[in-house]
C-alpha cells in the first residue's frame, strides 16, 4: 500500500461549554484523498467538531495541525485560505445573491482584488472578474446548476440550496471539504444523487469528512468511519469493522 | 452588449438633464435650483450610507456625526484661509480616520447594539460641538462674526452662486453614483452583500469579515464629511442644530423607502422625502411644514407594511450564463 499523507492533525483536542465538555479529548487523522464518515447519536459533538476545525470555536486543550501548520489561533477566514472548506448542516446561503454570485463570493479568498483597483477599473481587476465569473460558471456547471445561475439562491429548491452550497465550499479550492449532513431531510432519490456529487467531488483528489446519520449511505461512502458520543472518539475504523463493535452498537441501542 | 450601450445611453440622458436643469428652471423659480442642489448633497450622504446600511446591512443611526465632521473641520480651516481643494481632501481623510476609529470597538456589535451606539455617537458628536466654544463657538456656529469662509476657486472662477454650487455638488453625486456602482459589481461588493446575508457563512466561506465591514464603514465617512465639506462652503455657515439625531433617522429613512442596496432605490428616496415637502410647501402652503414628520412616520409604516424591500428593492445583475467552452 501507498504511504499516504497526513492532511489533517487533530491531536487531543478538548472543548468545554460551561462544565460540560462537548469536544473531550479527540485525536483525528485524514490523509490525503479519503473520505471519512463522522456520526454519532444526536448531542455527540459532531457539528462542535467542524466548528472547532473551522476556527468558530477555539480548542481550550490541544491541537489541530493542517499540512502540518499549526491553525489553532488562525481566524475562520484564514483556516479557509489554508484550504478547508465546509457547509452548514442548516442551509446558509446569501438568499437574495444570485445562485453565481453566491459561488462567486467562494473564490474571494482565491483572488485579490482591492478596492481601489475595484474604483478604477483596472485591467488586472477586469480580469479577475472574468476569471471569477468563468471559474464559478464551471463549478456551477459540474454541480449541475449552470441553469439557475441568475435565480435568487432563496428560490432554489431544498436539494439544489443544498448543492449550492457544496459549490461555493469548492469554490475555495479546499484540500479538505467538511460536509455536515448533506443529505438530512432528502429522499432516497436525492441522497443517492448527493452521493454521487460526492463522488466525482472525491475524484478531484479532495479529502472529505462527512456528517451522516444514514447509516447505509455513510458506509457505503467512507474509507474510514469515526464515532462520536458524548464527545469522546468511542470507535475508529473501516465500515465493516465499525459495524461490528459492540461499542457503538452500545451508543445507538442502547444495552440492557 | 446591447445592455452595456443601453446603460451608457441612459447614464449620458441623466448627466444631460442634470446640465441643462438649471438653465431652464433658473428663469423660471431659481428657488428650485436651490432644492435640487440641496438634493444633491443628501444624495452624497445617502449614496455613502447606503454602502453601510444598504449593501452590508449595518445599522446606522448617527451618520449626521460624520456630515458634522466634514463641516466643521471645513469651516475651521476656510476661516484660516485655507482653500477648498486642500480643505476638502483633509476633512475626507479625518471623516474616514474618525469612521475607522469607532469602527474598531464598534464593529464587534451587531444589529440593535450597533445602531444604539452610533445613534449616541451621533449625539456625542452635537454635543461636543454646541460646548467646545473655544473651537466650534457653539451653539452660535462658524463663522465667528467678522470671519468668512473663504470662497471655492478654481484657477480665476470664483464659485459665489448657487447655480455655480449646483454644478459642483453634482459632479460629486456623479462621482458618488459611480462609485457605488463599480463597489457593487465587485469583489469587495459582493463581500460586503454576501456580509449582509449572512456574516458567518461569509466569514467561512473565506471572507475576512471584521476588515471588510471596517473598509465598508470607512468609505461611509469619507462620503459623509465630504458633504459636510462642500454644504458648509456653500451655505456659507454650520451650527450644532443641524446634526440633530432626527436628520440622521431622516438619512435612514431615504435609504429604507427609497430601496436598501439599491442606487435609483436611493436616489429616488432622496428626491422624495427632500423635494416632495418643498413641492407640497409651494402647494399646500407652509402649514403642511408642520405635519411633515407625521406624514414621513407613516409613509415608513406602509412602506415597512406593503414594500418591505422599498419602492425600488435591490436587484441583483443577471450575468451571461452560455459562455462556458465545454472540451
Amino acid at each position: 500500500m501507498v504511504e499516504q499523507k497526513k492532511i489533517l492533525d487533530i491531536n487531543s483536542v478538548t472543548k468545554c461549554f460551561g462544565g460540560l465538555e462537548a469536544i473531550s479529548n479527540v485525536d483525528m487523522n485524514i490523509y490525503e484523498n479519503e473520505v471519512v464518515g463522522l456520526i454519532g447519536p444526536n448531542g455527540a459533538g459532531k457539528s462542535t467538531l467542524f466548528n472547532i476545525i473551522t476556527g468558530i470555536y477555539k480548542p481550550d486543550k490541544g491541537e489541530i495541525f493542517f499540512k502540518n501548520k499549526n491553525i489553532n489561533y488562525f481566524l475562520p477566514h484564514q483556516i479557509i485560505a489554508e484550504g478547508i472548506a465546509r457547509t452548514f448542516q442548516n442551509i446558509r446561503l446569501f438568499s437574495n445573491m444570485t445562485v453565481l454570485e453566491n459561488v462567486m463570493v467562494g473564490r474571494h479568498s482565491r483572488t485579490n482584488a482591492e478596492l481601489i483597483e475595484a474604483l478604477l477599473r483596472t485591467d488586472g481587476f477586469r480580469q479577475e472578474e472574468k476569471e471569477i465569473q468563468y471559474s464559478a460558471k464551471n463549478i456551477l456547471d459540474f454541480v449541475g446548476l449552470l441553469k439557475f445561475g441568475n435565480e435568487l439562491a432563496k428560490n432554489l429548491s431544498y436539494g439544489d440550496q443544498r448543492r449550492l452550497e457544496i459549490a461555493r465550499a469548492l469554490a475555495t479550492e479546499p484540500l479538505l471539504l467538511l460536509l455536515d449532513e448533506p443529505t438530512a431531510g432528502m429522499n432516497p432519490k436525492e441522497s443517492s444523487d448527493i452521493m454521487e456529487l460526492i463522488k466525482t467531488i472525491r475524484a478531484k483528489e479532495i479529502s472529505i469528512i462527512i456528517i451522516e446519520h444514514q447509516m447505509d449511505v455513510v458506509m457505503n461512502i467512507s474509507d474510514k468511519i469515526v464515532v462520536l458520543d458524548y464527545g469522546k472518539k468511542i470507535s475508529e475504523g473501516n465500515p465493516s469493522e465499525i459495524q461490528k463493535d459492540p461499542k457503538v452498537i452500545e451508543a445507538y441501542l442502547g444495552t440492557d | 452588449m446591447k445592455f452595456i450601450s443601453n446603460k451608457i445611453f441612459l447614464f449620458s440622458l441623466a448627466i444631460l438633464l442634470i446640465i441643462i436643469f438649471p438653465i431652464i428652471f433658473l428663469r423660471l423659480n431659481p428657488y428650485t435650483v436651490n432644492i435640487v442642489a440641496l438634493i444633491g448633497i443628501y444624495l452624497i450622504l445617502c449614496l455613502g450610507l447606503n454602502i453601510t446600511i444598504g449593501y452590508t446591512g449595518l445599522l446606522d443611526l448617527g451618520f449626521m456625526a460624520f456630515y458634522a465632521v466634514g463641516a466643521y473641520i471645513a469651516a475651521i480651516l476656510s476661516t484660516k484661509g485655507i482653500s477648498f481643494w486642500i480643505t476638502l481632501p483633509i476633512c475626507m481623510l479625518a471623516g474616514g480616520l474618525m469612521r475607522y476609529l469607532l469602527g474598531l470597538p464598534l464593529l464587534k456589535l451587531r444589529g440593535d447594539y450597533l445602531a444604539i451606539v452610533t445613534l449616541a455617537f451621533g449625539e456625542i458628536v452635537r454635543l461636543v460641538a454646541n460646548n467646545s466654544v473655544s473651537i466650534t463657538n457653539g451653539p452660535k456656529g462658524l463663522p465667528r462674526v467678522g470671519e468668512k469662509i473663504m470662497p471655492i476657486h478654481i484657477f480665476s472662477f470664483v464659485f459665489q452662486d448657487n447655480i455655480h454650487f449646483y454644478y459642483l455638488i453634482f459632479f460629486f453625486v456623479i462621482v458618488s453614483i459611480i462609485i457605488s456602482y463599480r463597489i457593487e459589481h465587485s469583489r469587495i461588493g459582493r463581500a460586503l452583500i454576501a456580509i449582509r446575508e449572512d456574516e458567518v457563512a461569509a466569514e467561512l466561506s473565506g471572507i475576512g469579515v471584521a476588515r471588510i465591514k471596517s473598509v465598508a464603514f470607512v468609505l461611509s465617512g469619507i462620503f459623509g464629511s465630504l458633504a459636510g465639506a462642500i454644504y458648509v462652503h456653500w451655505i456659507g455657515f454650520v451650527s450644532p442644530e443641524m446634526f440633530t439625531f432626527w436628520e440622521s433617522v431622516f438619512l435612514v429613512a431615504m435609504i429604507v423607502i427609497g430601496g436598501m442596496g439599491n442606487i435609483f432605490g436611493v436616489i429616488l428616496g432622496v428626491f422624495l422625502l427632500v423635494g416632495m415637502p418643498e413641492i407640497l410647501r409651494s402647494s399646500l402652503g407652509t402649514v403642511f411644514i408642520d405635519y411633515r414628520m407625521l406624514i414621513f412616520g407613516m409613509l415608513m409604516i406602509l412602506i415597512i407594511i406593503f414594500r418591505p424591500q422599498g419602492l425600488i428593492p435591490s436587484k441583483r445583475r443577471a450575468l451571461e450564463l452560455h459562455t462556458i467552452e465545454k472540451d
